[in-house]
């Protein structure tokens, strides 16, 4: 009897949208016995919710053969609420050759940054649009050479990273403790540093797009003015001066997109902008 | 510059363990001393591309993931001196525009002159920003070059129309 | 050298001790030899084979799935109407230069051209050359401010937006119908 109340309650709680409701849950979960759970678990009604999903696909080993939109049907219903939710389904159930980047599945690792529904964000923070009738669109981050179906080649994203040289440079190491830092020269870090590198603001960016190769688009730039606003790095003239030239940073007109899209929440139009000016006014 | 690196071996014997393992692991310093000694192994340069073309913007990349991008070489001249100047001639357009449209060309020959010419300017500006977008010369080696050649053709040639226009006919506004 | 890393690897899904390892190591690589077989491929080859793998890789669509949105809908906007009224100067300008070729390119004879055309096309004329002057005018104000370092979120963003679009309407309509 505790059991199928607890089962009852869980299945409530994965299909409404509340989560007040989970310490609760959680209590009478540990109240019930292991063995009782095992015992007599509720009959759930099937209840059948259809919803389409139309995924990218590109085999390499057919490279002939022009990318394609594949459609897959998934029963919302035994399905979580998530879209990598439906992607890990269907590649358990429907088809194992579907292949996409995934790990920490709580929006931190940045693995399963995709395009979905026309924007770019990842599929792990995703809701699965609930309405049945229109399907749900998934392509790999735009602008993008592709390595197989959602997964694109970000090797060029990386090197742009490193070029930026992201880490801490100071030639005067303090002796015999760290450095310090104000609450206000720490404050100016807070937004920047919480980038995952997930590359949805960089694909998003029409120069980046059309500039990829020379343009370091928002992600590296913002990640470099994490570097030039630090108070602790002394290199900030220089990183500034590599920026002096037409592609590096100047490919950006403030289109806003990056931060538009940005899945944590982030502002790397604002860390561009703040850049240029700044090289402009010589502060 | 000098590095404070604990050796794998001195770590393991004094029974530090994992935790020790995992400060070299994260330590830049053993990681870019390693990363030196595979690319030398490796024999792959910064610009090796295996005997493939490199085409800006193509898939084919130089060197490995390793490699960081290199700066295009620095001059502010493409860089916060153009930005600066193109934004201190669009906000002077606001005032010259207004100015122009309350009074009348034949009253202020001056401010016209300096509107219609900053208007080109502005102008050119703006087209050549479209140029580098869209046919930068690095991805176009020969359609780039003309289109900024034709540009600069056409730029001048619009200074002199405005300037013909505000001396002999009557004025921008 | 491939074997010994496949049975650290083994070693690993199974948490064995230290102790563990050093004591069964051979056996488990001398298994994994029987099964595994590798090709050796030199950095360089490797490097030729990613390169004729990327040469294939297409490039994932972007303008034509990407959803529109008022940031770079708005952007895009603002390079289309700077075009379009720099290249009607470039080719008014370039045009009087003609004028002692041709004396019927002045602004009398363009004057006297328009004065002549119906009310209804005089107004919708006024209109469509308004609206990308005052998009683009107001936009570029936008920008400014952008670039002095305010209005750098999206609510900013989306409320200067909207309101550019307003006041370019509205000015359009008045130049249009009280010019």
């Amino acid at each position: 009897m505790f059991a199928s109340r607890t089962a009852t309650s869980r299945l409530l709680a994965s299909s409404s949208t509340k989560i007040a409701s989970t310490s609760q849950l959680a209590q009478r979960a540990f109240s019930v016995s292991a063995t009782q759970q095992h015992a007599a678990p509720a009959p759930v009604p099937p209840k059948q919710a259809l919803k389409e999903f139309k995924i990218y696909r590109w085999n390499p080993d057919q490279p002939s053969e022009k990318p394609q939109l594949q459609s897959y049907k998934v029963n919302l219903a035994e399905c979580g609420p998530m879209v990598l939710d439906a992607l890990i389904k269907i590649k358990n159930d429907l088809d194992p050759t579907l292949t996409f980047r995934r790990s920490c599945r709580e929006g931190i690792c940045g693995s399963c940054a995709m395009n979905i529904d026309g924007v770019n964000t990842l599929a792990c923070l995703s809701r699965i649009d609930r309405s049945e009738t229109k399907p749900q669109k998934i392509y790999p981050l735009p602008h993008m050479y592709i390595v197989k179906d959602l997964v694109p080649d970000l090797t060029q994203f990386y090197k742009q990273y490193k070029s930026i040289e992201p880490f801490l440079k100071n030639d005067n190491v303090p002796e015999g403790r760290e450095h310090l830092q104000s609450v206000a020269e720490r404050k100016k870090l807070d937004g920047m540093y919480e980038c995952i590198l997930c590359a949805c603001c960089s694909t998003s960016c029409p120069s980046y797009w059309w500039n990829q190769d020379e343009y370091l688009g928002p992600a590296a730039l913002m990640a470099a003015y994490r570097w030039m606003a630090d108070s602790r790095d002394s290199y900030g003239a220089e990183r500034k001066e590599k920026m002096q030239n037409s592609l590096s940073l100047y490919r950006c007109h403030t289109i806003f997109n990056c931060s538009r899209t940005c899945p944590k929440g982030l502002n790397p139009a604002k860390a561009i902008a703040q850049i240029k000016l700044e090289l402009a006014t010589g502060a | 510059m000098s590095f404070s690196v604990i050796r794998p071996h001195v770590v393991s014997r004094t029974g530090l363990g994992m935790l020790g393992m995992r400060h070299i692991s994260t330590s830049r310093a053993v990681a870019v001393q390693a990363s030196r000694r595979v690319a030398a192994a490796e024999g792959i340069s910064a610009q090796d591309t295996g005997g493939f073309k490199y085409v800006p913007g193509g898939p084919i990349l130089p060197g490995t993931v390793n490699d960081a991008t290199s700066f295009p070489p620095a001059d502010k001249t493409h860089g916060s001196y153009h930005w600066a100047f193109e934004r201190v001639l669009s906000a002077a357009l606001i005032p010259l525009t207004v100015g122009a449209a309350v009074t009348t060309g034949s009253a202020y020959p001056i401010l016209d002159g300096i509107l219609g010419v900053s208007l080109v300017v502005h102008s050119h500006i703006g087209f050549d920003s479209a140029v580098v977008d869209y046919i930068h010369p690095r991805k176009y080696p020969v359609l780039g070059p003309i289109m900024s050649w034709i540009l600069r053709i056409a730029t001048g040639l619009s200074v002199w129309g405005v300037y013909e226009f505000n001396t002999n006919d009557i004025g921008t506004l | 050298m491939l074997a010994t890393v496949t049975s650290r690897n083994l070693f690993r899904v199974a948490g064995a001790s230290p102790a563990f390892r050093s004591s069964a190591a051979p056996l488990f690589t001398q298994v994994q030899r029987r099964f595994i077989q590798t090709e050796h491929l030199t950095t360089k080859d490797n490097l030729v084979l990613l390169n004729e793998q990327r040469l294939r890789r297409p490039n994932s669509p972007h303008l034509t799935i990407y959803q529109p949105q008022l940031t770079w809908y708005l952007s895009g906007l603002n390079r289309i109407t700077g075009s379009a009224l720099s290249g009607l100067l470039y080719v008014s300008a370039m045009a009087y230069l003609l004028h002692p070729v041709f004396p019927v390119i002045d602004s009398a004879h363009v004057i006297s051209a328009i004065h002549d055309l119906p009310v209804w096309l005089k107004t919708s004329g006024k209109f469509i050359i308004s609206l990308p002057f005052f998009f683009h005018s107001f936009n570029g104000i936008r920008h400014l401010t952008w670039d002095m370092g305010k209005a750098l979120s999206l609510k900013g963003v989306y409320s200067t937006g909207y309101a550019v679009l307003g006041a370019t309407l509205v000015s359009s309509v008045a130049a249009a119908f009280f010019l």
